[in-house]
């Protein structure tokens, strides 16, 4: 899947909104809800969290983000196959997921990464970029 | 005890329409029911919307507790009435299901869930997929027999810490698994304690700090108006003491706003917010 970059200025325009979510999702402190902050280990969300945290984004954006849709997204071109190997990421899975993740720090990327930690990296960076895509789409169909 | 299953914590009678993802019932609190508190209202259009859920997924998934961001309470059902129950799904895949309903007593609404979530986990994990669905043929048919609630026991709670009308901690002790009927019904391969019955729970101790922080209350009954922001992260199993915690937010006339939080070992595994209102004075 090739796609537009995302713009910091696109960022920066939906974060305020998308951090207020997260701090209702998470009853933490607007403050808290640093742009790079790993919502799991910095911010103890858990999976139920995450659930909370689509539906929440969905009704205040105006938009349709599927479920399973954030790790498929991030899998793009690759089969799954060639993603991960007996649920440890392949090492063209993490080249993907580096550039897939960008606002991670690419030494948070690294091998054995189990695919089911994924969303052990998300930052509430990553849930504006999935906001925008969602937008993108939204308007690509319209 | 398993005869207790499809009875002792099931709160949908009838199913009368399901299609289309919106689904409407109906149940009877039995005038026999010891106690029914105000939040099996809740868990009742919860039933129904996990009814119209479990169907569409072959009874393959069922829901379980999840995250409630806004309950409004309007009146509360008593012994003998009954609730005409209606839910519309958002959304219902193998994750989870997302809905809204309500309840009404005689036509009049008395419950309205708004933005409900449920995860969904393997039905096996919790019951027979075979016995659902065929619970589910008999409610959309003839209707189950009624009269099959016989009530919970009231919260068993004791105060640890208490700060008059500001905090209260308490520890609840939850049933073990052969002291209630309702663990062999949710659910029959693996009791889980009911949110609705934490939330009754948090609501009894809500009142409390409520009654210290409104002091021109004349001691009549205290009930929640409005259940936001719930969520339960993890389940709590029979015989778990969990610690409760209400803390008192605001004052606004005769409404009191509260924040709750259970803790099992130091986890934290459920939030939510409550208001609290004389009885009299309930939104209708």
């Amino acid at each position: 899947m090739s796609e537009q970059a995302i713009s910091q200025q696109e960022i920066d325009a939906v974060f305020p909104k998308v951090a207020q979510i997260i701090a209702d999702a998470l009853g933490c402190e607007i403050d808290d809800v640093k742009p790079k902050v790993p919502l799991i280990e910095g911010l103890d969300a858990e999976s139920i969290d995450f659930l909370d945290l689509v539906f929440r984004l969905e009704r205040g954006f105006g938009v349709k983000i599927p479920r399973g849709k954030i790790v498929e997204d991030a899998r793009g071109p690759l089969p799954e196959a060639e993603f991960e190997n007996k649920g440890i990421v392949t090492d063209a899975g993490l080249a993907r997921l580096r550039e897939f993740l960008n606002e991670v720090p690419a030494e948070r990327i690294k091998t054995p990464l189990k695919a089911a930690d994924i969303p052990r990296l998300f930052t509430p960076e990553t849930f504006c970029k999935v906001v925008i895509r969602a937008q993108r789409t939204a308007q690509a169909t319209a | 005890m398993t005869s207790e299953r499809f009875r002792a914590f099931s709160f949908v009678d009838r199913i009368t329409r399901c299609s289309d993802r919106h689904i409407e019932g109906q149940y009877t609190v039995p005038a026999s029911a010891s106690r029914f508190p105000a939040s099996l209202m809740a868990e009742a259009v919860g039933q129904l919307a996990a009814w119209a859920a479990m169907a569409e997924l072959d009874f393959a998934w069922r829901p379980v507790a999840g995250i409630a961001a806004e309950t409004r309470y309007h009146r509360i059902a008593e012994p003998g009435q009954t609730l005409t129950l209606e839910a519309d799904l958002a959304r219902c895949d193998a994750d989870a299901v997302a809905y809204s309903g309500r309840a009404l007593i005689d036509g009049v609404c008395a419950l309205e869930l708004v933005d409900c979530v449920g995860p969904m986990l393997p039905m096996g994990e919790f019951d027979a997929p075979d016995a659902m669905r065929a619970d589910f043929a008999m409610l959309c048919a003839a209707g189950a027999e009624a009269g099959r609630f016989t009530g919970v026991p009231a919260p068993r709670l004791v105060p640890i810490e208490r700060d008059a009308g500001r905090r209260l901690r308490a520890r609840l002790q939850v049933p073990g698994r052969d002291e209630v009927a309702y663990f062999a019904d949710h659910f029959p391969r693996r009791p889980v304690f009911p949110g609705t019955l934490l939330l009754d729970a948090m609501a009894a101790l809500s009142a409390e700090v409520a009654r210290e922080a409104m002091p021109g209350q004349d001691g009549s009954a205290l009930m929640p108006s409005r259940v936001s922001n719930v969520k339960i992260r993890s389940f709590t199993t029979p015989g778990t003491a969990l610690e409760l915690e209400i803390e008192l937010l605001a004052v606004e006339g005769e409404r009191a706003q509260l924040k709750l939080a259970a803790r099992n070992d130091g986890k934290t595994i459920a939030t939510g917010r409550i208001e609290m209102v004389p009885a009299a004075k309930l939104p209708r």
